[in-house]
C-alpha cells in the first residue's frame, strides 16, 4: 500500500520513546552523579571539621532552640526547593559533630514543611481559572497542612518524650552499633580520596583554617545540589513511563494505601518529593485527580524523600548522621499513622485545605501572601526572636 | 496497581493510541448493528443493548484516555503536546462517530426500514463502503505510517456522493415519510465519514503547519 508523503507523520510508532540518551548511559550517569553526591557530603562534613571546634559551637548554639531549628529547616529548604537537599546537608553537619541529634530533629521536621512550598507555587501558575485554581490550591496546601500538623503534634512530644530519634537510635544502632561515635561506612571509603583531591585543590591555592573549611563547605554545597538536582532529572526522564503508569492506575479511584506506596515509590525513584507532588497538581487543577486521591499521594512522598538523606547519611562517619536520617523516615511514618490512620485526623488536612482554597479563590492575594508568610516571613521571625 | 510502576509496558501515548483503534473497532460494531437494523429487518430491540453498551464503553474510554493524555503532560511536560492535542481531537472524533451509529440505531426504533426500498441493494453497497472505511482508519492508526495514497480522497469522494443524496431528497417530490429518514440517515452516514476522515487526520497531523511561504 503506497502512502501519500504530502502528511507528515507526527505520530510515533509505538515503543519509540522521546529519548535523547539511552537508557543505560543515562543510568550510568546517574549512579555517577549519586556518587558525586556522597563527595559533596562527605567534602561538606570535612569541611565543618577543618573548621574546627569555635566554628561548630557557633553553629550549635545558632539552632539550640528547637523552634529556631524547625525555622532554619523551613527557610533552607526553601531557598534549595529541595527537603532531600537540605535534610542531606543536616546530615552532613551532624556527621561532622556541628549539628547535635536533637537540634537536628526539628531542622529536619522544617524541611518536610519547606519542601511543600514546591507544588503551592505550582498551583499559584492556574490563579487566572477560579476553578482550576480551587482546585489546584487545595491539593498542594493539603500537603502543607498536614505536615504542619504533624509538626505541631509531633514536635512537642518528640521534646518531651523523644520517642521519634529513641526509634531511630534504637534502629541506627542496630544497623552499625553502638560502639564509640564513628562507624565504617563503606560509602565513606569510596569517596575518601576525592575528598582527598577538593583538600589538595585548596591547599595549592594556599588555602588553610577557617577558609580552607569554608571553601570545603562551599564545594561540598554546590555538588550535593547540583548533583541532586542532575539526579532527580535524569531519574524522571528515566521512570517517567513508569511514573505515568503508575499515576494512571490510581486515576480516579479511592485513594488510600495504594496511593500512599505509589507516592514513596515514584518519590524516591526520582529522589525529590516536590517532582511528586508538582505533578498532582495540574491534574488536580484539571479535575483528573480530586484531593482525596492526591493527598495519600502527598504522604507517600514525604515518607519516599527520606531515602535520599539515608543515601547520605552512608557517606558520613558518625552514627548520628544515621540516627538523623533514621529520625526523618520515623518522623514521617509516625505522622502517617498517627494522623492519616485514623479517620477523624485524616479529614483535618483536607477541610483545612478545602477552606483555604475557597479563601483564596474569593481574595487572590491571600493566597500569595499565605505563601510570603508561612514560607518566608514566620520562619525568618522565628530564627531572628529565638536563635 | 502498586506493581504497574516496575511492570513493563506501552509509555502513555503508544498505550492511548492501542486504545483508540480498539475504540474505532467497537464504534464500527456499532455502526454495523445499527445499519443492519436499519436495512435488514432486524428487530432494533435485539441489537439496542449491544449498541448502547458499545457506546457507553467507547465515551468511557474517551475519557479515561483524556485523563491520562493529561497525566502524560504532567509527567513528561510539554514535549509530546503535538501529539496530544492529536490523540484528544482523535478520541473526540471516535466518540462522535460512535454517537452517529447509535443515532442511526435510534432511527430504526422509531419504525424506519430500508429493506423493501427499491435501492436497498445500493445502500447495503454504500453501507460497506463506509464499514471499509472503518477498517482502514484503524489500520492506520496502529500502523503509524501515514496515511495511505488516496485514502482521504475515497472519504472525500464519498462525502459528496451522500451529500449529493441529501441533496436530491431536500428537492426531492416523493413523500416526507420517503424521503425525511433518507435524509436523516444520509446525514449521520455523512458525519460518520467526515469524522473518520478528522480522525485519522488528527492522528497523522495534529497541528497544521501554515507556512507563510506557501
Amino acid at each position: 500500500m503506497s502512502r501519500d508523503t504530502t502528511l507528515p507523520v507526527v505520530a510515533r510508532p509505538p515503543g519509540t520513546a522521546n529519548r535523547q540518551m539511552p537508557t543505560g548511559a543515562r543510568a550510568a550517569l546517574v549512579v555517577g552523579l549519586i556518587y558525586l553526591f556522597l563527595v559533596g557530603v562527605s567534602s561538606l562534613e570535612a569541611g565543618i571539621k577543618i573548621m574546627g571546634a569555635d566554628t561548630q559551637e557557633r553553629l550549635f548554639s545558632a539552632v539550640s532552640n528547637p523552634i529556631a531549628g524547625l525555622c532554619v529547616g523551613i527557610l533552607g529548604t526553601v531557598l534549595v526547593q529541595s527537603s532531600s537537599a537540605s535534610t542531606s546537608v543536616i546530615v552532613g553537619l551532624v556527621a561532622s559533630g556541628a549539628l547535635g541529634v536533637e537540634q537536628a530533629v526539628p531542622m529536619v521536621m522544617g524541611a518536610n514543611i519547606g519542601t511543600t512550598v514546591t507544588n503551592t507555587l505550582v498551583s499559584l501558575g492556574h490563579v487566572r481559572q477560579s476553578a482550576e485554581f480551587k482546585r489546584a490550591f487545595a491539593a498542594a496546601t493539603v500537603h502543607d497542612f498536614f505536615n504542619v500538623l504533624a509538626v505541631s503534634i509531633l514536635l512537642p512530644i518528640e521534646l518531651i518524650f523523644k520517642p521519634i530519634s529513641g526509634i531511630a537510635k534504637w534502629v541506627s544502632e542496630l544497623l552499625v552499633g553502638s560502639g564509640g561515635t564513628e562507624w565504617k561506612s563503606p560509602v565513606k571509603k569510596w569517596v575518601k580520596e576525592p575528598v582527598g583531591w577538593l583538600k589538595d585543590l585548596w591547599d595549592q591555592f594556599g588555602a588553610s583554617g577557617n577558609v580552607k573549611g569554608a571553601l570545603m563547605v562551599a564545594t561540598g554545597l554546590v555538588v550535593v545540589l547540583i548533583a541532586l538536582a542532575l539526579v532527580t532529572r535524569n531519574m524522571k526522564a528515566l521512570v517517567a513511563a513508569r511514573i505515568e503508569r503508575s499515576l494512571n492506575a490510581i486515576l480516579g479511584k479511592a485513594g488510600g494505601l495504594v496511593a500512599l506506596v505509589v507516592g514513596m515509590i515514584v518519590t524516591i525513584a526520582v529522589q525529590s518529593s516536590s517532582i511528586t507532588t508538582s505533578i498532582l497538581i495540574p491534574l488536580s487543577a484539571a479535575g483528573v485527580l480530586t484531593l482525596r486521591n492526591a493527598y495519600p499521594v502527598t504522604l507517600g512522598a514525604n515518607v519516599g524523600t527520606t531515602i535520599t538523606a539515608l543515601l547520605a547519611a552512608l557517606a558520613a562517619s558518625s552514627p548520628d548522621s544515621l540516627t538523623v536520617a533514621l529520625a526523618h523516615t520515623t518522623f514521617n511514618i509516625i505522622g502517617i499513622l498517627s494522623l492519616y490512620a485514623l479517620p477523624f485526623f485524616r479529614e483535618v488536612p483536607v477541610i483545612a485545605a478545602t477552606a483555604m482554597a475557597e479563601i483564596a479563590v474569593r481574595r487572590r492575594v491571600l493566597a500569595v501572601c499565605y505563601v510570603v508568610g508561612m514560607f518566608i516571613v514566620a520562619p525568618l521571625l522565628g530564627v531572628a526572636i529565638l536563635r | 496497581m502498586v506493581l504497574s510502576f516496575f511492570r513493563a509496558g506501552d509509555s502513555g501515548l503508544d498505550h492511548v493510541v492501542t486504545r483508540s483503534v480498539a475504540m474505532v473497532n467497537d464504534a464500527r460494531h456499532s455502526f454495523d448493528l445499527a445499519c443492519m437494523a436499519l436495512m435488514s429487518g432486524a428487530d432494533p430491540q435485539s441489537v439496542s443493548d449491544d449498541v448502547r453498551e458499545t457506546d457507553l464503553r467507547i465515551n468511557a474510554n474517551e475519557q479515561q484516555l483524556r485523563s491520562e493524555l493529561a497525566v502524560h503532560i504532567s509527567v513528561h511536560g510539554p514535549n509530546d503536546i503535538g501529539e496530544v492535542i492529536g490523540l484528544i481531537l482523535l478520541l473526540k472524533k471516535i466518540e462522535r462517530v460512535g454517537d452517529h451509529a447509535k443515532n442511526i440505531l435510534d432511527l430504526a426504533e422509531s419504525g424506519v426500514s430500508f429493506l423493501d426500498e427499491p435501492d436497498i441493494d445500493e445502500l447495503l453497497e454504500e453501507r460497506r463502503t463506509v464499514s471499509g472505511f472503518f477498517t482502514e482508519a484503524s489500520e492506520i492508526l496502529a500502523e503509524h505510517e501515514g496515511i495511505p495514497e488516496g485514502f482521504r480522497d475515497r472519504l472525500g469522494e464519498m462525502t459528496s456522493q451522500i451529500q449529493s443524496r441529501i441533496d436530491a431528497y431536500m428537492t426531492s417530490d416523493q413523500p416526507g415519510h420517503q424521503v425525511v429518514p433518507r435524509a436523516v440517515y444520509h446525514r449521520y452516514l455523512k458525519r460518520i465519514v467526515a469524522n473518520l476522515n478528522s480522525a485519522v487526520l488528527a492522528a497523522t497531523e495534529p497541528v497544521r503547519v501554515i507556512d507563510p511561504t506557501e
